[in-house]
């Protein structure tokens, strides 16, 4: 009877420590977009979902391509982005960020996330 | 025993002789916040809550107190500007103060921060009447300026809305939002659930809010066809949050019932051991 | 087959000798009660610290930026996570109880005097240094409640002129609690302590086991009747053999107590693991009701409450003093505490008081 009891002792803590130290499935992997630079001309930005996060590109005029989370880290809002003002801003309490994702004014307490990109000849890897 | 006396002495002479460091001490030790209440050290409201201001004017602090731009953490000069913490230059203009709006100008005087609202509301019937004949509603006549509340639905109601014409056509924008409302309730008692069983809900929360957030500045354009057209997407987005937060609740139930197991299982074995240790086998 | 290994290592290390002065033939005293257990148990309940520690190190990063995120990873992604988190948040707090139960126990029943007064000293910084991994594992998760508890932990110091700010710098590692403390706790709870209380504890097993268990002081006991004039060990040989009988009892309390941990596990999840420990650490935002860890109220509430703080954190350090050095304070031949009223005054006093105290620290 003890030995039982004992064995599902032990065996209630393998199992988690299995699980715990086995290496995560798949769903680690990040995938990777290919947009063409022709459908962001520059001075423009498009809005495409990354790693199930909204995400925009700018091609800026004087730095390039960036790509940066629309997720404001306020509190969630989606920025938007300013072309006349070059700055991305967050409709819920007036945010203010600057193309490289650093807060310029506003309650954010840090810069948007930025996310890998590669600019190839005809076109933009991101992620 | 009879070294305690000179320990005693040798410990606390030499320093009890030092007397100013005691001041310091009291600085940084009990003026902080967990030694007591917090003091705010704000000069509007110094002078905004004296005997100096009218009766009107005195209550303002106290209502700012109740409102959610306090819990928040925004006071006087993230509206008004000026420097909170220089009582001779606290309403100048090169501090940045910029006193009270006139009635038509409040939606610019809020919109400072709240863009989003401010864009919908110019397109919206209420903002056209407000900048064509300067009358009609500002942020204030629904919001109130100084004890403002979160918002909920029941700020549209016939008392506030048959100031100015009938209840009809409220009635109609107050059903389209009603499903969503409720849905937007429901999801905010489940995340302080959540939150007093020791989640952490962060994302659920942001994306919870980003939903909210542009539903609600969504009404502001009073466009009742927009609203409903758009119901169904965001429906669909409180859906998805609300999956996720049953998901959630059921990961705690597990969590629960897998710790009882495992307390159940050593109950039974401290019952055996006990009960081997009385029927030793020799 | 088992008695072939058996016998593979009695040629070569002696096994059946071993096993029987260390095992079957080791004895302990008939009286013994069940609060000799107490000293095993913390054993045991550090060592499931250690290897739960283990696994959280294994999603753990060190890194202020990173570091909350990572135990939300632990708690929320990792699979089990909770289970290693919450076994070494409930654990520690009850190390830390049975470690006080066993001081308590080992004092009522004057185990700490002639000739085991080594023994007592050693436990006294065993104990020790099992609050200093409570105050810097507390700031590993980097939570609010982490960080301001710290802030208020490594700022008591101060109270002690001169050499008190010193030693806050020192702990800090800069003006304010910062990622640079978090690297030296961490240094310092993952490493450094582990070392020394290892050593530790070997010299208090060791001592334990070559002075020979004492007896409990009610009833008759022949060791107060011979003087301590030169070494000999304390043997029981009319008592209990300590493998299987006493080993048996002390399986038992460990069983119980792993079940205690599991019962708060279960039904008070966020005893130890308020709101604020769930807000990532904001050092220009302090929370409303901030308060050191339980173990740390009743010297937090007695340091807020006299006035003045020189005497206040002076007097806590000649506590932990004469607490250190007590077998040498007390030296009376009488062992039992129920024959000592003036002791047993003093103890239950100290022990009310205590109690005391940190309510009062948790209400005030």
């Amino acid at each position: 009877m003890l030995t039982i009891l004992g064995l599902t002792a032990v065996g209630s803590f393998v199992y988690p420590l299995v699980r715990f130290l086995a290496p995560a499935g798949g769903k680690a992997e990040a995938k990777q977009i290919t947009l063409k630079k022709s459908e962001i001309p520059v001075g423009t930005a498009k809005e495409i979902p990354l790693n199930n996060t909204p995400a925009i590109i700018i091609n800026r005029p004087d730095k390039g391509f960036v790509a940066l989370s629309r997720v404001c880290s306020h509190l969630g809002c989606l920025v938007e982005y300013d072309k006349i003002r070059n700055r991305l801003i967050c409709p819920c309490h007036g945010a203010l960020f600057d193309l490289e994702g650093n807060v310029v004014s506003g309650p954010p307490p840090k810069p948007l996330p930025k996310f890998p990109i590669k600019v190839e000849s005809e076109s933009i890897l991101i992620g | 025993m009879r070294y305690i006396l000179p320990l005693l002495l040798i410990l606390i002479l030499p320093p009890a002789s030092q007397a100013d460091w005691k001041e310091q001490f009291e600085k940084e030790f009990l003026a902080r916040p967990w030694a007591g209440p917090q003091v705010p050290q704000d000069v509007c409201i110094e002078c905004h809550s004296s005997d100096m201001m009218k009766p009107e004017a005195r209550d303002i602090p106290r209502k700012w107190e109740t409102s959610w731009h306090y819990q928040n953490g925004i006071s006087c000069h993230n509206c008004h500007g000026g420097d909170p913490k220089d009582a001779e230059n606290a309403m100048s203009p090169q501090r940045g103060f910029v006193g009270t709006p006139k009635y038509a100008q409040v939606p610019e005087f809020c919109g400072k921060c709240h863009v989003g609202i401010l864009k919908n509301f110019l397109e919206s019937g209420h903002g056209k009447a407000l900048k064509s004949s300067g009358k009609g509603p500002n942020c204030v006549t629904c919001h109130s300026a100084h004890d403002n509340r979160k918002a909920s639905i029941n700020i549209i109601n016939e008392q506030l809305c048959t100031k100015c014409h009938p209840y009809e056509r409220v009635k109609v924008m107050k059903q389209a939002l009603f499903v969503t409302e409720n849905k937007m309730n429901e999801i905010d008692k489940s995340l302080k659930e959540l939150k007093t069983e020791g989640v952490f809900t962060e994302e659920e929360e942001k994306n919870f809010f980003s939903t909210q957030a542009q539903f609600r500045t969504l009404f502001h354009t009073e466009d009742v066809s927009l609203v409903r057209r758009q119901t169904d997407e965001f429906v669909n987005k409180l859906d998805q949050v609300k999956v996720k937060i049953q998901k959630t609740f059921e990961e705690l139930r597990f969590r629960r019932d897998f710790s009882a197991f495992l307390m159940m299982l050593f109950v039974g074995m401290a019952i055996g051991f006990w009960v081997l240790s009385k029927n030793p086998k020799e | 087959m088992w008695g072939k290994i058996k016998n593979w290592l009695e040629i070569r290390i002696g096994l059946d000798g071993l096993m029987k002065t260390h095992l079957t033939e080791y004895r302990v005293p008939k009286n013994i009660n069940i609060l000799y257990t107490l000293g095993f148990v913390a054993l045991v309940f550090f060592s499931i610290q250690v290897i739960t520690g283990f696994f959280l190190l294994v999603y753990y990063i060190p890194y202020s930026e990173m570091a909350f995120k990572s135990v939300q990873d632990i708690m929320g992604t990792v699979p089990y996570g909770w289970l290693f988190r919450q076994m070494h948040v409930v654990g520690s707090s009850l190390m830390v109880v049975v470690v006080l139960f066993h001081a308590i126990a080992v004092f009522f029943m004057g185990g700490y005097k002639k000739p085991r007064e080594l023994t007592w000293i050693v436990g006294t910084f065993m104990l020790l240094i099992t609050i200093t991994f409570c105050l810097s594992g507390y700031l590993l998760p980097w939570s609010q409640l982490s960080y301001w508890a710290t802030t208020i932990a490594t700022t008591l110091p101060t109270a002690f002129p001169y050499a008190g700010e010193i030693v806050a710098k020192l702990m800090k590692g800069s003006e304010q609690v910062s990622g640079i403390t978090l690297n030296r706790f961490f240094a310092l709870h993952v490493m450094l302590l582990p070392l020394i209380i290892s050593v530790l504890v070997g010299l208090h097993i060791f001592l334990v086991r070559r002075i020979g268990i004492s007896s409990p002081p009610f009833g008759k006991s022949p060791e107060a009747e011979k003087p301590w004039t030169e070494y000999r060990h304390v043997s029981h040989p009319d008592g209990y053999s300590f493998f299987p009988d006493f080993v048996l009892k002390e399986t038992i309390m460990v069983m119980v107590f792993c079940a205690v941990m599991f019962f708060f596990i279960t039904f008070l999840p966020t005893l130890l693991l308020p709101e604020e420990a769930n807000i990532p650490a904001d050092p220009f935002k302090t929370p409303a009701h901030i308060k050191p860890e339980w173990y740390f109220l009743a010297p937090y509430q007695m340091l807020k409450i006299i006035p003045n703080k020189f005497l206040g954190i002076s007097l806590q350090m000649i506590i932990v003093l004469l607490f250190i050095l007590w077998p040498f304070l007390d030296t009376a031949e009488e062992n039992n505490l129920l024959k000592r009223p003036r002791l047993r005054w003093l103890f239950f006093v100290s022990l009310i008081l205590w109690m005391v105290f940190t309510i009062w620290g948790k209400y005030s």
